[in-house]
């Protein structure tokens, strides 16, 4: 073997580790963590509440408590979506605002009517997230700077259409909420169908395309994504999800709000974040969101059983969310510096 | 002079876009341009440059404010409650609650410098636990008028110049010298481009973090004394509208968003024409909700202006390679 | 008959022509090898025939077909596949879902078929007798290597009949870079055309049928290999002698120490380096990359957080942060491995990133004075003669060659007289690295302790006065004298120890 010879097959890196010994159990749990401690947090809360209050652990509880949750788990599962994809939409708060609004004013008894204007709305909202998203692509924007327009801009038409809270929505569809089966009410059985969506949609191609785009866009560009055609599906469905979250809301409150969808936009990051879903990208699991969506909802019952002023609430929160990121960093960090 | 103005581009921009608006305004609503309603113009913007400077310093910087509401209502409040109406107070009372807002912002710098949490998560819990405090503090009721004093440096004049806008002004230039003139200036532009490369270029990035965010607490309060001043009364949600009209202004001024760019002129003519605007309501026949559409629109267009897709169009244009 | 054919192939951007008149001909089931240094234009080619860059003129027949891809979609589509240097990996996803990322074979549902797709990874493993890997592992977790080769799986599992390798085998070590070669003459057999590229002349010999030299933007020559001799090859590579490359030893060291480091650890690379730096001499690290050297510089630096002993002419120092480190002349100064992610402000002139690090030096009381910044930027830009049109271009826009001048003059100003000096050549033009070469031993010649790190080891063996050879995150071994040469720094860098 001659000196090249040598020269040229030495010229460089690491020995490849030999990876078969054992699954990284260490590092799978890291990586869960954020996770595990949104559930530890949950079950923290659900056990202060239910030592303070009786009947916590009952189907009605739990009726009752996925009804209060679910406007905010719909918006957090787009606004999921579109953190996995690395970018944030602010635009929810209009669209549930607007979402609202046309309803309430456009919803007659007539259930074929209701029907019609329920699945404008639906439509509305997909469409309005591709134009967000390709809004994102073609003019090269920042999602924040983007979204936080089109927000102000939805807010608006909602505004113009019913300049105060007020309209009116059949009371059947408020029923809607109410409805039973198998002892669960229909926000329970819309939680298990989210559950089994994103199931379903993160073994879906596109699923993992908009997750390979979060994950590093330059790597999914080079292997061929359209990285407008993901923006376009990534931010459309957010917009879809908002406006499911408005046709769910107006079950609680029984009329449209111009105002009420700005109350979601930041929540819906925080129960993504405090359920383990990275800012950065292609990491997060709905599940995490859905825990993260009960904690900020059960912060309000217990503020209340333990008969503290309810602005309260809102610092809790605020702890909370920061006590999640801070888990969650510290997680990530000893996940990094086990890789290279 | 052309390479001033290729270099300053957005700026120079945004203050073309400034003047057009100005003269659209006045077409449709003739007194417009009169004295009396360009020196309202003037101290409305005011409020929204104030807070819109710290907004700056930490955008630059790469980061966000979203505190900025809380901070804003926190300090009008606390300072209604701790002067009663009472001028004298005012003496140890503004110091106290600037300090308290520089407080506020060195614990989210901290948060995000030291232990890297996202700026979006940490400004917006610190936003909702004052939010919250304050709300405890209160109780939801009103709180004491604004002091005299307050009232006058808001809404008061110097030799016919409202005292609000010679604040602004005086605002405006130590933030141009920070910026321009000051070695904090070539950290911030340095950080917001690249943190690692400013890193190891020995720009001291924690500290440089931190200050903009300190910097950005200290505007918040003090506008939201100034604002008290101006409305004569603290009251709940006050800050509520400062958080999108900041960072719209910072935008429109032609910053970007990821930071590294942008400068605090440019954010003043982005108060302005925010301000305009609002002004350009009653005149056009317009309901807020109509404003709103309008804002999202504008900040759209103006973001667009600045994009990387004409910023290339332009570069190959000129046969240049960008 | 050839299953590629390209006449006349142009491309340019903006101003500058990155291909002209390239031709280039190759056959099905031979591995063909594209030589040419960094700029002659062989990136540009490769991408040009995968479909991520069009080209402005010329003709490329496939198959006998014309072939202008839009986009890598299209160039699959006609059986063109590329595995490049930069990895197109995603970090958050599995191995195997990275090998059949947007081609996973799917269920009625339209979701991924786990079964299937695990049965297919371990097929194309098995097929071509991969290194160890494992499917289900997240890809973030594999070493640079391991992902290379994940990189080349996913290649093959599109099947294509043209397999493009781009310096494939640059971050494999010794026993995996084998394997890859045996892989591309097991690929050619199957009756598909291999397009390698690579620096290493003992690869090429090794398995290629033909070859094609490219320089300046356009194609030399082509030839069988075993028809052209390697030193035929390097002359039109490079188009003049090769001798001049490297400036005259002269020598300038002193007996004044600069830096003296003990017991240097960090991490799990760097296990305690000892050695010592003196006035006036070009120290070179050497060794298999991997073993420390980054690490070393890094800590040296204040990058990264080591523990050990630092001594800066005489005086022991703490070094935690790069600002610590640059504490003027006695301070020490990086340039570093990664251009444009550590040493650049690429959206930032030349002005504002020479005095990035320096900005104390031109201010008066509290402002920055333009006046004493340009005669600063001045000073660099004639020193080292950077060729920009002025002091206010973007450094984005300046070749690679002077944009490590720009860093050079950055870290020059800060006035520091020790050296740290990782990689300074990579990717830059032989012209400018015949000037970094000498500039070194100017610096040298001043009075600078200068620790430079080369990948490349004739430049170790020719600007360095001692070697040291790091095996293991230790020194090895420290080769002076008549015992610097490529020979001694391999035997250093993976046999025994050897005494200074």
């Amino acid at each position: 073997m001659s000196v090249e010879q040598t020269v040229a097959r030495a010229q460089m890196p690491t020995q490849m580790k030999d990876t078969r010994p054992g699954i990284d159990w260490r590092g799978r749990a890291l990586d869960r963590a954020p996770f595990l401690v949104a559930c530890l947090m949950l079950a923290l809360i659900v056990a202060i509440y239910g030592s303070l209050q009786s009947g916590v652990f009952t189907l009605d509880e739990l009726n009752l408590d996925t009804a209060a949750a679910m406007t905010l788990m719909l918006a957090a599962t787009g606004q999921t979506i579109v953190l996995v994809r690395g970018g944030i939409d602010l635009s929810i708060g209009g669209m549930i605002s607007l979402g609202t609004v046309i309803a309430a004013t456009r919803f007659t008894d007539d259930p074929s009517t209701t029907a019609f204007w329920a699945l404008a709305i639906l439509a509305l909202g997909f469409l309005i997230g591709a134009l967000n998203g390709l809004l994102i692509s073609l003019l090269k924007l920042q999602p924040f700077l983007v979204t936080l327009a089109t927000w102000s801009i939805l807010n608006g038409v909602a505004m113009i259409i019913l300049p105060t809270d007020g309209g009116s929505v059949p009371g059947w569809w408020v029923g809607f909420a109410s409805g039973q089966l198998l002892g669960l009410t229909s926000p329970v059985w819309m939680l298990l169908a989210l559950l089994a969506f994103w199931w379903w949609f993160r073994a879906t191609r596109v699923g993992i395309i908009i997750q390979a785009s979060g994950s590093n866009e330059k790597s999914a560009f080079l292997s061929g994504v359209s990285i407008t055609r993901v923006n376009i599906v990534t931010y459309g469905l957010s917009g879809l999800f908002a406006a499911g979250a408005a046709l769910f809301l107006i079950t609680q409150t029984g009329a449209g709000s111009p105002t009420i969808g700005k109350d979601y936009i930041l929540p819906s990051v925080a129960a993504a974040v405090i359920g383990g879903v990275s800012l950065f990208g292609g990491r997060g699991h709905l599940a995490g969101t859905l825990i993260g969506a009960f904690v900020l909802t059960l912060i309000g019952n217990l503020v209340f059983v333990l008969h503290v002023s309810s602005y309260w609430q809102p610092v809790a929160s605020g702890v909370i969310l920061l006590l999640s990121v801070l888990a969650s960093s510290v997680a990530e960090k000893a996940a990094r510096s086990r890789v290279l | 002079m052309s390479a001033f103005l290729s270099r300053n581009r957005l700026i120079v921009l945004a203050y073309a876009g400034m003047i057009v608006l100005l003269l659209v305004t006045a077409i449709f609503s003739p007194g417009f341009l009169s004295v009396s309603n360009m020196r309202s113009t003037v101290v409305l913007a005011a409020f929204v440059g104030i807070v819109a400077l710290g907004q700056t310093f930490v955008i630059i910087g790469g980061g966000i404010d979203l505190s900025v509401p809380w901070v804003l209502n926190s300090a009008a409040i606390v300072m209604a409650l701790l002067c009663g109406g009472q001028d004298l107070p005012l003496v140890w009372v503004m110091p106290l609650l600037l300090a308290g807002g520089a407080l506020i912002g060195l614990v989210n710098g901290v948060g995000v410098a030291q232990f890297g949490v996202p700026p979006i998560i940490m400004t917006l819990a610190t936003n909702v636990i004052l939010q919250g405090l304050i709300l405890v503090l209160t109780g939801g009721s009103p709180t004491p008028s604004a002091p005299a004093l307050i009232q006058f440096l808001s809404v008061g004049r110097i030799g016919g110049f409202p005292v609000i806008a010679l604040i602004w002004l005086a605002l405006t230039l130590v933030a141009t010298l920070l910026l321009s003139k000051a070695a904090f200036g070539r950290h911030l532009y340095a950080l917001g481009t690249s943190a690692t490369v400013a890193e190891f270029s020995g720009v001291p990035t924690a500290r440089t973090t931190v200050l903009t965010y300190l910097i950005s607490g200290l505007t918040a309060a003090f506008a939201g004394m100034l604002l008290t001043g101006y409305s004569g009364q603290a009251y709940l949600g006050m800050g509520d509208a400062y958080l999108f009209t900041s960072i719209a202004a910072v935008a429109i001024g032609g910053a970007s968003i990821l930071g590294g760019s942008g400068h605090y002129l440019g954010t003043v003519a982005g108060a302005m024409v925010l301000t305009i605007l609002t002004g350009l309501l009653p005149a056009l026949n317009l309901s807020s909700g109509a404003l709103l559409v309008v804002y999202g629109a504008v900040i759209l267009i103006t973001v667009s202006i600045g994009s990387e897709t004409f910023a290339g169009l332009g570069g190959r244009l000129r046969g240049r390679r960008v | 008959m050839d299953l590629v054919t390209v006449k006349g192939l142009s491309k340019r951007y903006g101003g500058i022509v990155a291909l002209s008149e390239a031709a280039f001909s190759a056959r099905a089931g031979e591995v063909h090898a594209l030589l040419g240094e960094n700029g002659a234009g062989k990136s540009t080619f490769i991408q040009i025939l995968s479909g991520a860059v069009q080209h402005d003129g010329g003709t490329i027949l496939v198959g006998g077909r014309d072939y202008r891809p839009a986009n890598p979609d299209a160039a699959q589509a006609r059986g063109i596949a590329a595995v490049f240097q930069e990895l197109s990996l995603i970090p958050d996803l599995s191995v195997e879902q990275n090998i059949w990322f947007r081609h996973e074979p799917r269920t009625l549902l339209g979701t991924v078929n786990r079964t299937e797709m695990r049965r297919k990874t371990l097929a194309l493993l098995e097929k071509y007798d991969f290194p160890a890997l494992r499917p289900e592992q997240e890809l973030r977790r594999l070493t640079l290597a391991e992902r290379q080769i994940v990189e080349i799986a996913k290649g093959l599992a599109k099947d294509p009949r043209i397999l493009i390798l781009d310096e494939a085998t640059s971050a494999l070590p010794a026993r995996e870079a084998e394997w890859l070669l045996k892989l591309t003459r097991q690929l050619a057999a199957e009756g598909r055309l291999v397009i390698f590229i690579s620096h290493r002349m003992a690869e090429v010999r090794a398995i290629a049928d033909r070859l094609t030299i490219f320089r300046n933007g356009g194609t030399v020559a082509a030839h069988e290999a075993a028809a052209v001799s390697d030193d035929e090859i390097v002359t039109q590579m490079i188009g003049r002698h090769l001798d001049r490359l490297y400036p005259e030893r002269v020598p300038t060291m002193t007996d004044r120490v600069a830096l003296k480091v003990g017991n240097l650890t960090s991490g799990s690379r760097l296990s305690g380096v000892d050695l010592s730096l003196r006035e006036g001499e070009i120290l070179g690290v050497g060794g298999l990359q991997g073993h420390g050297q980054r690490e070393l510089f890094q800590a040296l630096f204040g990058a990264t957080k080591a523990s050990g002993a630092i001594e800066l002419w005489g005086k022991p120092v703490a070094i935690g942060n790069p600002r610590q480190a640059l504490t003027g002349k006695d301070g020490i100064a990086l340039v570093p491995e990664d251009r444009r992610g550590q040493g650049l402000l690429l959206t930032k002139s030349v002005r504002e990133n020479l005095t990035l690090s320096v900005i104390k030096r031109f201010t008066e009381s509290g402002l920055l004075s333009r006046q004493k910044e340009a005669a600063l930027v001045k000073e660099m830009v004639d020193f080292l003669r950077i060729k920009a049109g002025t002091p206010e271009q973007l450094a984005g826009t300046l070749s690679g060659g002077n944009q490590q001048k720009v860093i050079f003059g950055k870290m020059l100003l800060t006035q520091a007289r020790v050296l740290l000096l990782y990689d300074p050549t990579r990717g830059v033009d032989v012209g400018t690295k015949g000037e970094i070469f000498q500039l070194m031993r100017d610096l040298a010649a001043r009075g600078y302790a200068i620790l430079f790190h080369s990948s490349d080891m004739p430049e170790l063996v020719h600007v360095a006065d001692r070697v040291l050879v790091m095996r293991n995150g230790r020194i090895a071994a420290t080769l002076e004298g008549d015992y610097i040469s490529e020979e001694e720094i391999l035997r250093a860098a993976m046999l025994e120890t050897r005494a200074a």
